[in-house]
Protein backbone atom coordinates (compact mmCIF):
# COMPACT_ATOMS: atom_id res chain seq x y z
CA UNK A 1 0.00 0.00 0.00
CA UNK A 2 1.27 3.43 -0.95
CA UNK A 3 0.17 6.05 1.55
CA UNK A 4 0.62 9.80 1.08
CA UNK A 5 -0.33 11.74 4.22
CA UNK A 6 -0.44 15.55 4.00
CA UNK A 7 2.60 15.56 1.74
CA UNK A 8 3.96 18.87 0.50
CA UNK A 9 7.03 19.57 -1.57
CA UNK A 10 8.50 23.03 -1.87
CA UNK A 11 11.60 23.41 -4.04
CA UNK A 12 14.41 25.81 -3.35
CA UNK A 13 13.25 29.14 -4.68
CA UNK A 14 9.81 28.72 -3.18
CA UNK A 15 7.89 26.83 -5.87
CA UNK A 16 5.42 24.49 -4.20
CA UNK A 17 5.07 21.43 -6.43
CA UNK A 18 2.81 19.45 -4.09
CA UNK A 19 0.55 20.77 -1.38
CA UNK A 20 -0.90 18.70 1.45
CA UNK A 21 -1.47 15.68 -0.74
CA UNK A 22 -3.17 12.68 0.86
CA UNK A 23 -4.21 9.47 -0.87
CA UNK A 24 -3.60 5.73 -0.70
CA UNK A 25 -3.04 3.12 -3.40
CA UNK A 26 -3.62 -0.47 -2.22
CA UNK A 27 -1.07 -3.16 -3.05
CA UNK A 28 -1.61 -4.60 -6.49
CA UNK A 29 -3.62 -1.67 -7.79
CA UNK A 30 -2.88 0.27 -10.95
CA UNK A 31 -3.53 4.01 -10.86
CA UNK A 32 -2.87 6.96 -13.10
CA UNK A 33 -1.74 10.35 -11.85
CA UNK A 34 -2.77 13.04 -14.25
CA UNK A 35 -2.98 16.80 -14.52
CA UNK A 36 -1.65 19.59 -16.65
CA UNK A 37 2.02 20.31 -17.04
CA UNK A 38 3.45 21.44 -13.69
CA UNK A 39 0.62 19.85 -11.71
CA UNK A 40 3.11 17.85 -9.65
CA UNK A 41 2.85 14.41 -11.30
CA UNK A 42 6.57 13.92 -11.76
CA UNK A 43 7.35 15.29 -8.30
CA UNK A 44 4.99 12.73 -6.80
CA UNK A 45 6.86 9.89 -8.52
CA UNK A 46 10.23 11.40 -7.59
CA UNK A 47 9.19 11.33 -3.94
CA UNK A 48 8.40 7.63 -4.25
CA UNK A 49 11.76 6.95 -5.88
CA UNK A 50 13.52 9.05 -3.22
CA UNK A 51 14.88 11.28 -5.94
CA UNK A 52 13.33 14.09 -3.91
CA UNK A 53 12.27 14.27 -0.27
CA UNK A 54 9.01 15.85 0.91
CA UNK A 55 9.10 19.19 2.71
CA UNK A 56 6.22 18.12 4.94
CA UNK A 57 4.07 15.06 5.49
CA UNK A 58 4.67 11.33 5.44
CA UNK A 59 4.97 8.82 2.63
CA UNK A 60 4.87 5.14 3.45
CA UNK A 61 5.02 2.09 1.24
CA UNK A 62 3.86 -1.23 2.70
CA UNK A 63 4.11 0.36 6.14
CA UNK A 64 7.67 1.60 5.62
CA UNK A 65 8.07 5.32 6.27
CA UNK A 66 10.27 6.60 3.44
CA UNK A 67 11.51 9.49 5.60
CA UNK A 68 13.34 6.93 7.73
CA UNK A 69 15.39 5.70 4.79
CA UNK A 70 18.77 7.39 5.08
CA UNK A 71 20.84 8.56 2.14
CA UNK A 72 22.91 5.37 2.33
CA UNK A 73 19.73 3.28 2.15
CA UNK A 74 18.40 4.92 -1.02
CA UNK A 75 20.08 2.50 -3.49
CA UNK A 76 18.59 -0.48 -1.67
CA UNK A 77 15.16 1.14 -1.73
CA UNK A 78 15.42 1.83 -5.45
CA UNK A 79 16.23 -1.83 -6.05
CA UNK A 80 12.81 -2.65 -4.67
CA UNK A 81 10.93 -0.46 -7.10
CA UNK A 82 10.89 -0.31 -10.87
CA UNK A 83 11.07 3.06 -12.60
CA UNK A 84 10.17 3.84 -16.21
CA UNK A 85 10.91 7.22 -17.73
CA UNK A 86 9.59 9.11 -20.74
CA UNK A 87 13.11 9.41 -22.15
CA UNK A 88 13.85 5.72 -21.41
CA UNK A 89 17.19 6.48 -19.68
CA UNK A 90 18.99 3.61 -21.41
CA UNK A 91 22.75 3.20 -21.64
CA UNK A 92 23.31 3.64 -25.35
CA UNK A 93 26.75 2.02 -25.42
CA UNK A 94 25.48 -1.22 -23.92
CA UNK A 95 23.36 -3.90 -25.52
CA UNK A 96 19.66 -4.35 -24.83
CA UNK A 97 20.56 -7.38 -22.73
CA UNK A 98 23.13 -5.43 -20.67
CA UNK A 99 20.63 -2.63 -20.08
CA UNK A 100 17.97 -4.97 -18.79
CA UNK A 101 20.54 -6.90 -16.77
CA UNK A 102 21.66 -3.78 -14.89
CA UNK A 103 19.34 -3.95 -11.84
CA UNK A 104 20.18 -7.63 -11.38
CA UNK A 105 23.93 -7.04 -11.64
CA UNK A 106 23.60 -4.22 -9.12
CA UNK A 107 21.53 -6.46 -6.88
CA UNK A 108 24.22 -9.15 -6.87
CA UNK A 109 22.23 -11.83 -8.72
CA UNK A 110 24.32 -14.71 -10.08
CA UNK A 111 25.13 -14.63 -13.79
CA UNK A 112 23.04 -17.66 -14.81
CA UNK A 113 20.01 -16.42 -12.92
CA UNK A 114 20.48 -12.98 -14.44
CA UNK A 115 20.49 -14.38 -17.94
CA UNK A 116 17.34 -16.37 -17.25
CA UNK A 117 15.49 -13.40 -15.83
CA UNK A 118 16.66 -10.94 -18.48
CA UNK A 119 15.48 -13.25 -21.27
CA UNK A 120 12.15 -13.74 -19.51
CA UNK A 121 11.73 -9.94 -19.22
CA UNK A 122 12.70 -9.37 -22.85
CA UNK A 123 10.33 -12.09 -23.98
CA UNK A 124 7.60 -10.45 -21.95
CA UNK A 125 8.05 -7.14 -23.79
CA UNK A 126 8.56 -8.88 -27.14
CA UNK A 127 12.22 -7.98 -27.61
CA UNK A 128 14.03 -11.25 -27.05
CA UNK A 129 15.32 -11.23 -30.63
CA UNK A 130 16.93 -7.83 -30.05
CA UNK A 131 18.98 -8.70 -26.97
CA UNK A 132 22.35 -8.18 -28.64
CA UNK A 133 21.45 -4.91 -30.36
CA UNK A 134 22.31 -1.47 -29.11
CA UNK A 135 19.32 0.64 -28.02
CA UNK A 136 20.08 3.25 -30.70
CA UNK A 137 19.16 0.74 -33.38
CA UNK A 138 15.63 0.35 -31.94
CA UNK A 139 12.55 2.51 -32.45
CA UNK A 140 11.26 4.78 -29.66
CA UNK A 141 8.57 2.26 -28.75
CA UNK A 142 11.09 -0.57 -28.62
CA UNK A 143 13.41 1.52 -26.49
CA UNK A 144 10.57 2.18 -24.09
CA UNK A 145 9.89 -1.54 -23.91
CA UNK A 146 13.56 -2.09 -23.04
CA UNK A 147 13.09 0.47 -20.26
CA UNK A 148 10.04 -1.45 -19.03
CA UNK A 149 11.91 -4.76 -19.16
CA UNK A 150 14.66 -3.19 -17.06
CA UNK A 151 12.09 -1.91 -14.57
CA UNK A 152 10.38 -5.27 -14.10
CA UNK A 153 13.35 -7.63 -14.34
CA UNK A 154 14.10 -7.48 -10.60
CA UNK A 155 10.44 -8.31 -9.88
CA UNK A 156 9.66 -5.07 -8.03
CA UNK A 157 6.61 -4.79 -5.84
CA UNK A 158 6.06 -1.25 -7.06
CA UNK A 159 6.35 -0.01 -10.62
CA UNK A 160 6.29 3.74 -11.26
CA UNK A 161 6.31 5.29 -14.70
CA UNK A 162 6.66 8.94 -15.64
CA UNK A 163 4.94 9.68 -18.96
CA UNK A 164 5.94 6.30 -20.37
CA UNK A 165 4.03 6.85 -23.60
CA UNK A 166 4.88 10.51 -24.04
CA UNK A 167 6.92 10.01 -27.21
CA UNK A 168 4.95 7.12 -28.71
CA UNK A 169 2.23 6.95 -31.32
CA UNK A 170 -1.26 6.04 -30.02
CA UNK A 171 -1.12 2.39 -31.10
CA UNK A 172 2.23 1.83 -29.38
CA UNK A 173 1.03 3.73 -26.32
CA UNK A 174 -1.90 1.33 -25.96
CA UNK A 175 0.47 -1.64 -26.23
CA UNK A 176 2.77 -0.22 -23.55
CA UNK A 177 -0.15 0.50 -21.22
CA UNK A 178 -1.37 -3.05 -21.83
CA UNK A 179 1.99 -4.29 -20.57
CA UNK A 180 1.63 -2.28 -17.37
CA UNK A 181 -1.85 -3.78 -16.97
CA UNK A 182 -0.36 -7.26 -17.20
CA UNK A 183 2.12 -6.51 -14.44
CA UNK A 184 -0.69 -5.22 -12.21
CA UNK A 185 -2.60 -8.44 -12.80
CA UNK A 186 0.22 -10.46 -11.23
CA UNK A 187 0.27 -8.36 -8.08
CA UNK A 188 2.57 -5.44 -8.85
CA UNK A 189 1.39 -2.02 -7.71
CA UNK A 190 1.59 0.30 -10.71
CA UNK A 191 1.54 4.09 -10.58
CA UNK A 192 1.74 5.96 -13.88
CA UNK A 193 2.02 9.70 -14.41
CA UNK A 194 0.46 10.69 -17.71
CA UNK A 195 -1.34 13.62 -19.28
CA UNK A 196 -2.77 11.49 -22.11
CA UNK A 197 -6.45 11.60 -21.09
CA UNK A 198 -7.83 9.55 -24.00
CA UNK A 199 -5.40 6.78 -23.18
CA UNK A 200 -6.17 6.97 -19.46
CA UNK A 201 -9.89 6.72 -20.18
CA UNK A 202 -9.29 3.74 -22.40
CA UNK A 203 -7.41 1.87 -19.65
CA UNK A 204 -10.29 2.17 -17.18
CA UNK A 205 -8.14 2.34 -14.04
CA UNK A 206 -8.18 4.59 -11.01
CA UNK A 207 -7.20 8.19 -11.79
CA UNK A 208 -5.72 10.71 -9.35
CA UNK A 209 -6.00 14.23 -10.71
CA UNK A 210 -3.63 16.95 -9.58
CA UNK A 211 -3.80 20.68 -10.17
CA UNK A 212 -1.05 23.01 -8.99
CA UNK A 213 0.13 20.32 -6.59
CA UNK A 214 -3.25 19.71 -5.01
CA UNK A 215 -5.45 16.66 -5.29
CA UNK A 216 -8.58 17.80 -7.13
CA UNK A 217 -10.13 14.43 -7.99
CA UNK A 218 -9.63 10.77 -7.16
CA UNK A 219 -11.71 8.68 -9.52
CA UNK A 220 -12.26 4.95 -9.13
CA UNK A 221 -11.96 2.81 -12.27
CA UNK A 222 -15.73 2.63 -12.75
CA UNK A 223 -15.98 6.42 -12.51
CA UNK A 224 -13.65 6.97 -15.45
CA UNK A 225 -15.70 7.76 -18.52
CA UNK B 1 4.77 -9.10 -26.84
CA UNK B 2 4.32 -12.46 -25.27
CA UNK B 3 2.05 -12.61 -22.29
CA UNK B 4 2.51 -16.36 -21.88
CA UNK B 5 6.26 -16.20 -21.33
CA UNK B 6 7.90 -17.53 -18.17
CA UNK B 7 6.47 -15.70 -15.22
CA UNK B 8 8.42 -12.66 -14.18
CA UNK B 9 6.62 -12.50 -10.93
CA UNK B 10 7.01 -14.57 -7.84
CA UNK B 11 3.80 -15.64 -6.12
CA UNK B 12 2.83 -13.65 -3.07
CA UNK B 13 4.04 -16.34 -0.65
CA UNK B 14 7.35 -16.87 -2.39
CA UNK B 15 10.72 -15.80 -1.01
CA UNK B 16 11.60 -12.07 -1.23
CA UNK B 17 11.82 -10.91 -4.79
CA UNK B 18 15.53 -10.30 -4.81
CA UNK B 19 16.49 -13.08 -2.44
CA UNK B 20 19.84 -14.64 -3.28
CA UNK B 21 22.62 -16.34 -1.39
CA UNK B 22 25.65 -14.63 0.11
CA UNK B 23 27.75 -16.78 -2.21
CA UNK B 24 26.04 -15.50 -5.33
CA UNK B 25 26.34 -11.93 -4.04
CA UNK B 26 30.09 -12.41 -3.51
CA UNK B 27 30.42 -14.02 -6.93
CA UNK B 28 28.56 -11.12 -8.49
CA UNK B 29 30.71 -8.61 -6.58
CA UNK B 30 33.85 -10.35 -7.82
CA UNK B 31 32.45 -10.43 -11.32
CA UNK B 32 31.76 -6.71 -11.21
CA UNK B 33 35.34 -6.09 -10.09
CA UNK B 34 36.54 -8.07 -13.09
CA UNK B 35 34.18 -6.22 -15.40
CA UNK B 36 35.19 -2.83 -13.96
CA UNK B 37 38.90 -3.61 -14.34
CA UNK B 38 38.46 -4.79 -17.92
CA UNK B 39 36.06 -2.05 -19.02
CA UNK B 40 38.20 0.73 -17.54
CA UNK B 41 41.22 -0.71 -19.33
CA UNK B 42 39.24 -0.80 -22.58
CA UNK B 43 38.25 2.83 -22.08
CA UNK B 44 41.92 3.76 -21.62
CA UNK B 45 42.77 1.87 -24.79
CA UNK B 46 39.91 3.50 -26.69
CA UNK B 47 41.53 6.93 -26.15
CA UNK B 48 45.18 6.06 -26.74
CA UNK B 49 46.43 9.63 -27.20
CA UNK B 50 44.78 11.05 -24.09
CA UNK B 51 45.69 8.03 -21.99
CA UNK B 52 49.31 8.09 -23.14
CA UNK B 53 49.51 11.79 -22.41
CA UNK B 54 48.20 11.32 -18.87
CA UNK B 55 50.45 8.32 -18.24
CA UNK B 56 53.48 10.17 -19.64
CA UNK B 57 52.91 13.24 -17.48
CA UNK B 58 52.49 11.08 -14.39
CA UNK B 59 55.41 8.85 -15.35
CA UNK B 60 57.74 11.82 -15.76
CA UNK B 61 56.54 13.32 -12.49
CA UNK B 62 57.33 10.05 -10.71
CA UNK B 63 60.64 9.50 -12.55
CA UNK B 64 62.09 12.83 -11.39
CA UNK B 65 62.32 11.95 -7.70
CA UNK B 66 63.66 8.53 -8.68
CA UNK B 67 66.44 10.17 -10.69
CA UNK B 68 67.15 12.47 -7.78
CA UNK B 69 67.24 9.50 -5.42
CA UNK B 70 69.63 7.70 -7.77
CA UNK B 71 71.89 10.74 -7.91
CA UNK B 72 71.92 11.25 -4.14
CA UNK B 73 72.54 7.58 -3.47
CA UNK B 74 75.55 7.64 -5.73
CA UNK B 75 76.92 10.87 -4.30
CA UNK B 76 76.64 9.23 -0.89
CA UNK B 77 78.54 6.18 -2.15
CA UNK B 78 81.11 8.44 -3.74
CA UNK B 79 81.53 10.20 -0.43
CA UNK B 80 81.89 6.87 1.36
CA UNK B 81 84.49 5.68 -1.11
CA UNK B 82 86.48 8.88 -0.93
CA UNK B 83 86.15 8.97 2.82
CA UNK B 84 87.56 5.48 3.09
CA UNK B 85 90.50 6.18 0.80
CA UNK B 86 91.42 9.58 2.23
CA UNK B 87 91.13 9.28 5.97
CA UNK B 88 93.44 11.85 7.65
CA UNK B 89 96.74 12.36 5.88
CA UNK B 90 99.63 13.85 7.85
CA UNK B 91 102.41 15.17 5.60
CA UNK B 92 105.71 15.44 7.41
CA UNK B 93 108.14 18.23 6.68
CA UNK B 94 110.57 17.46 3.84
CA UNK B 95 113.73 16.02 5.21
CA UNK B 96 112.10 14.15 8.07
CA UNK B 97 113.55 10.67 8.11
CA UNK B 98 112.03 7.27 8.79
CA UNK B 99 112.81 7.22 12.55
CA UNK B 100 110.96 10.52 13.11
CA UNK B 101 108.03 9.26 11.06
CA UNK B 102 107.96 6.03 13.05
CA UNK B 103 108.16 7.95 16.34
CA UNK B 104 105.19 10.13 15.40
CA UNK B 105 103.24 7.07 14.25
CA UNK B 106 103.89 5.36 17.59
CA UNK B 107 102.73 8.44 19.49
CA UNK B 108 99.56 8.71 17.41
CA UNK B 109 98.74 4.99 17.55
CA UNK B 110 98.05 5.45 21.26
CA UNK B 111 95.22 7.90 20.54
CA UNK B 112 91.81 6.41 21.30
CA UNK B 113 90.20 8.09 18.26
CA UNK B 114 92.37 6.15 15.84
CA UNK B 115 91.98 2.61 14.60
CA UNK B 116 95.24 2.48 12.66
CA UNK B 117 98.24 4.55 11.69
CA UNK B 118 100.07 3.66 8.53
CA UNK B 119 103.42 5.12 7.54
CA UNK B 120 103.83 5.74 3.85
CA UNK B 121 107.36 6.21 2.65
CA UNK B 122 108.25 8.70 -0.09
CA UNK B 123 108.97 5.71 -2.33
CA UNK B 124 105.51 4.26 -1.73
CA UNK B 125 104.06 7.64 -2.58
CA UNK B 126 106.08 7.73 -5.76
CA UNK B 127 104.92 4.23 -6.70
CA UNK B 128 101.27 5.22 -6.23
CA UNK B 129 101.74 8.25 -8.43
CA UNK B 130 103.42 6.12 -11.06
CA UNK B 131 100.38 3.85 -11.17
CA UNK B 132 98.04 6.77 -11.87
CA UNK B 133 97.41 7.52 -15.51
CA UNK B 134 99.49 10.25 -17.07
CA UNK B 135 101.99 10.60 -14.25
CA UNK B 136 104.55 7.94 -15.07
CA UNK B 137 106.19 10.00 -17.83
CA UNK B 138 106.45 13.10 -15.68
CA UNK B 139 107.93 11.20 -12.74
CA UNK B 140 110.74 9.83 -14.89
CA UNK B 141 112.02 13.37 -15.38
CA UNK B 142 112.59 13.86 -11.62
CA UNK B 143 116.16 13.53 -10.34
CA UNK B 144 115.16 12.63 -6.81
CA UNK B 145 112.01 11.88 -4.83
CA UNK B 146 110.47 15.14 -3.54
CA UNK B 147 107.69 13.41 -1.59
CA UNK B 148 107.67 13.51 2.22
CA UNK B 149 106.77 10.77 4.65
CA UNK B 150 103.02 10.58 5.12
CA UNK B 151 101.13 9.16 8.07
CA UNK B 152 97.69 7.88 7.22
CA UNK B 153 95.41 8.01 10.21
CA UNK B 154 92.35 5.81 10.05
CA UNK B 155 89.71 7.10 12.49
CA UNK B 156 88.08 4.52 14.72
CA UNK B 157 84.48 3.71 13.75
CA UNK B 158 82.16 5.81 15.85
CA UNK B 159 84.77 8.41 16.73
CA UNK B 160 83.01 11.73 17.20
CA UNK B 161 83.59 14.57 14.77
CA UNK B 162 84.59 16.77 17.70
CA UNK B 163 87.25 14.31 18.89
CA UNK B 164 88.63 14.04 15.37
CA UNK B 165 88.73 17.81 15.01
CA UNK B 166 90.72 17.98 18.26
CA UNK B 167 93.03 15.22 17.00
CA UNK B 168 93.67 17.14 13.78
CA UNK B 169 94.43 20.31 15.79
CA UNK B 170 96.82 18.36 18.03
CA UNK B 171 98.61 16.76 15.07
CA UNK B 172 99.01 20.11 13.37
CA UNK B 173 100.91 21.31 16.46
CA UNK B 174 103.29 18.34 16.56
CA UNK B 175 106.94 18.79 15.76
CA UNK B 176 107.91 17.80 12.20
CA UNK B 177 104.37 17.99 10.79
CA UNK B 178 104.08 20.08 7.64
CA UNK B 179 100.43 19.72 6.70
CA UNK B 180 97.31 17.78 7.74
CA UNK B 181 94.71 16.91 5.16
CA UNK B 182 91.47 16.13 6.94
CA UNK B 183 88.81 14.41 4.87
CA UNK B 184 86.47 14.70 7.87
CA UNK B 185 85.73 18.37 7.31
CA UNK B 186 84.75 18.00 3.69
CA UNK B 187 82.92 14.80 4.59
CA UNK B 188 80.94 16.77 7.16
CA UNK B 189 80.09 19.35 4.54
CA UNK B 190 79.16 16.62 2.08
CA UNK B 191 76.95 14.95 4.67
CA UNK B 192 75.23 18.28 5.34
CA UNK B 193 74.74 18.77 1.61
CA UNK B 194 73.40 15.25 1.29
CA UNK B 195 71.02 15.98 4.15
CA UNK B 196 69.74 19.03 2.27
CA UNK B 197 69.54 16.95 -0.90
CA UNK B 198 67.63 14.17 0.84
CA UNK B 199 65.15 16.62 2.29
CA UNK B 200 64.81 18.33 -1.08
CA UNK B 201 64.23 14.93 -2.70
CA UNK B 202 61.54 14.15 -0.14
CA UNK B 203 59.82 17.49 -0.72
CA UNK B 204 60.15 17.09 -4.49
CA UNK B 205 58.80 13.54 -4.33
CA UNK B 206 55.85 14.68 -2.21
CA UNK B 207 55.05 17.57 -4.53
CA UNK B 208 55.34 15.44 -7.65
CA UNK B 209 53.26 12.67 -6.05
CA UNK B 210 50.65 15.33 -5.32
CA UNK B 211 50.89 16.46 -8.94
CA UNK B 212 50.37 12.86 -10.09
CA UNK B 213 47.41 12.58 -7.74
CA UNK B 214 45.89 15.74 -9.23
CA UNK B 215 46.51 14.53 -12.78
CA UNK B 216 44.66 11.27 -12.08
CA UNK B 217 41.97 13.13 -10.19
CA UNK B 218 41.39 15.55 -13.03
CA UNK B 219 41.37 12.79 -15.65
CA UNK B 220 38.82 10.81 -13.65
CA UNK B 221 36.79 13.98 -13.04
CA UNK B 222 36.57 14.62 -16.77
CA UNK B 223 35.69 10.97 -17.34
CA UNK B 224 32.91 11.10 -14.75
CA UNK B 225 31.59 14.38 -16.16
CA UNK B 226 31.44 12.86 -19.64
CA UNK B 227 29.47 9.91 -18.28
CA UNK B 228 27.12 11.79 -15.99
CA UNK B 229 24.04 10.46 -17.81
CA UNK B 230 25.16 6.88 -17.34
CA UNK B 231 25.88 7.53 -13.68
CA UNK B 232 22.43 9.05 -13.29
CA UNK B 233 20.85 5.93 -14.77
CA UNK B 234 22.89 3.64 -12.54
CA UNK B 235 21.87 5.59 -9.45
CA UNK B 236 18.21 5.50 -10.50
CA UNK B 237 18.18 1.73 -10.85
CA UNK B 238 19.67 1.30 -7.40
CA UNK B 239 23.42 1.25 -7.85
CA UNK B 240 25.36 2.05 -4.71
CA UNK B 241 28.16 4.62 -4.68
CA UNK B 242 30.72 1.80 -4.53
CA UNK B 243 29.22 0.12 -7.60
CA UNK B 244 29.23 3.35 -9.62
CA UNK B 245 32.72 4.31 -8.44
CA UNK B 246 34.38 0.98 -9.13
CA UNK B 247 35.28 1.45 -12.84
CA UNK B 248 36.73 4.89 -12.08
CA UNK B 249 38.83 3.51 -9.25
CA UNK B 250 40.21 0.88 -11.59
CA UNK B 251 40.93 3.61 -14.15
CA UNK B 252 42.93 5.42 -11.45
CA UNK B 253 44.78 2.20 -10.64
CA UNK B 254 45.62 1.61 -14.32
CA UNK B 255 46.86 5.18 -14.81
CA UNK B 256 49.00 4.87 -11.67
CA UNK B 257 50.33 1.41 -12.50
CA UNK B 258 51.31 2.27 -16.08
CA UNK B 259 52.87 5.58 -15.09
CA UNK B 260 54.77 3.79 -12.30
CA UNK B 261 56.09 1.25 -14.81
CA UNK B 262 57.07 4.13 -17.12
CA UNK B 263 58.82 5.92 -14.24
CA UNK B 264 60.75 2.75 -13.33
CA UNK B 265 61.75 2.26 -16.98
CA UNK B 266 62.89 5.88 -17.22
CA UNK B 267 64.95 5.42 -14.06
CA UNK B 268 66.60 2.34 -15.56
CA UNK B 269 67.28 4.32 -18.76
CA UNK B 270 68.90 7.06 -16.69
CA UNK B 271 71.06 4.40 -15.03
CA UNK B 272 72.12 3.12 -18.45
CA UNK B 273 72.83 6.63 -19.66
CA UNK B 274 75.08 7.24 -16.64
CA UNK B 275 76.78 3.84 -16.79
CA UNK B 276 79.68 4.84 -19.09
CA UNK B 277 80.77 8.07 -17.32
CA UNK B 278 80.36 6.38 -13.95
CA UNK B 279 82.55 3.49 -15.05
CA UNK B 280 85.22 6.03 -16.05
CA UNK B 281 84.93 7.70 -12.67
CA UNK B 282 85.24 4.36 -10.93
CA UNK B 283 88.31 3.53 -12.97
CA UNK B 284 89.89 6.80 -11.86
CA UNK B 285 89.59 5.53 -8.28
CA UNK B 286 91.15 2.17 -9.11
CA UNK B 287 87.73 0.54 -9.14
CA UNK B 288 87.27 1.35 -5.45
CA UNK B 289 84.22 3.41 -6.25
CA UNK B 290 81.18 1.16 -6.23
CA UNK B 291 78.44 3.15 -7.95
CA UNK B 292 75.06 1.47 -7.92
CA UNK B 293 71.63 1.78 -9.50
CA UNK B 294 68.20 1.72 -7.95
CA UNK B 295 67.48 -1.42 -5.95
CA UNK B 296 65.11 -3.94 -7.51
CA UNK B 297 62.64 -3.66 -4.65
CA UNK B 298 62.30 0.06 -5.34
CA UNK B 299 61.76 -0.49 -9.06
CA UNK B 300 59.00 -2.97 -8.20
CA UNK B 301 57.54 -0.81 -5.45
CA UNK B 302 57.24 2.30 -7.64
CA UNK B 303 54.47 0.92 -9.92
CA UNK B 304 52.60 -0.45 -6.91
CA UNK B 305 52.88 2.82 -5.00
CA UNK B 306 51.85 4.72 -8.14
CA UNK B 307 48.83 2.42 -8.54
CA UNK B 308 47.85 3.19 -4.94
CA UNK B 309 48.32 6.88 -5.68
CA UNK B 310 46.08 6.57 -8.76
CA UNK B 311 43.45 4.77 -6.73
CA UNK B 312 43.56 7.49 -4.08
CA UNK B 313 43.20 10.29 -6.65
CA UNK B 314 40.28 8.53 -8.31
CA UNK B 315 38.69 7.73 -4.96
CA UNK B 316 38.81 11.34 -3.75
CA UNK B 317 37.46 12.81 -6.96
CA UNK B 318 34.81 10.15 -7.60
CA UNK B 319 33.46 10.44 -4.05
CA UNK B 320 33.17 14.19 -4.49
CA UNK B 321 31.66 13.98 -7.99
CA UNK B 322 29.16 11.28 -7.05
CA UNK B 323 28.04 13.22 -4.00
CA UNK B 324 27.16 16.02 -6.39
CA UNK B 325 25.42 13.60 -8.80
CA UNK B 326 23.37 11.99 -6.02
Amino acid sequence: MIQFDQVSKRYEGGHEALSQLSFAVPTGEMAFVTGHSGAGKSTLLKLLGLIERPSHGTISVDGKNLAKIRHSGVPKWRRHIGMVFQDHRLLMDRSVFANVELPLAIGGIARAERARRVRAALEKVGLLAYERQLPATLSAGEQQRVGIARAIVARPGLLIADEPTGNLDPQLAVEIMGLFGEFQQVGTTVLIASHDLPLIKRMKKRVIVLDHGRLVADLAAQEVL
Amino acid sequence: MNASSESLHAPADAAPRNAHSRGSRFGSWREHHGWSAASSLRRLASRPFGSLLTISVMGLALALPLAFYLLLGNVQKLGDALGRSQAISVFLQPGQAAPQAQLLATQLADRAELAAVVVKTPQQGMDELARMQGFSGALQTLDDNPLPYVLQLQPRAGASAQALEQLVADVRGMHGVDMVQDSGSWRKRLDALLGVGNRAALVLASLLALAALLVVGNTVRVDIASRSEEIGVLLLVGASGAFVRRPYLYAGIWYGLFSGILAALLAVLIEFALAAPVAQLSQAYDGKLQVGGLPLWLLLAVPLAAAALGWLGARLVSAWQLRKAA
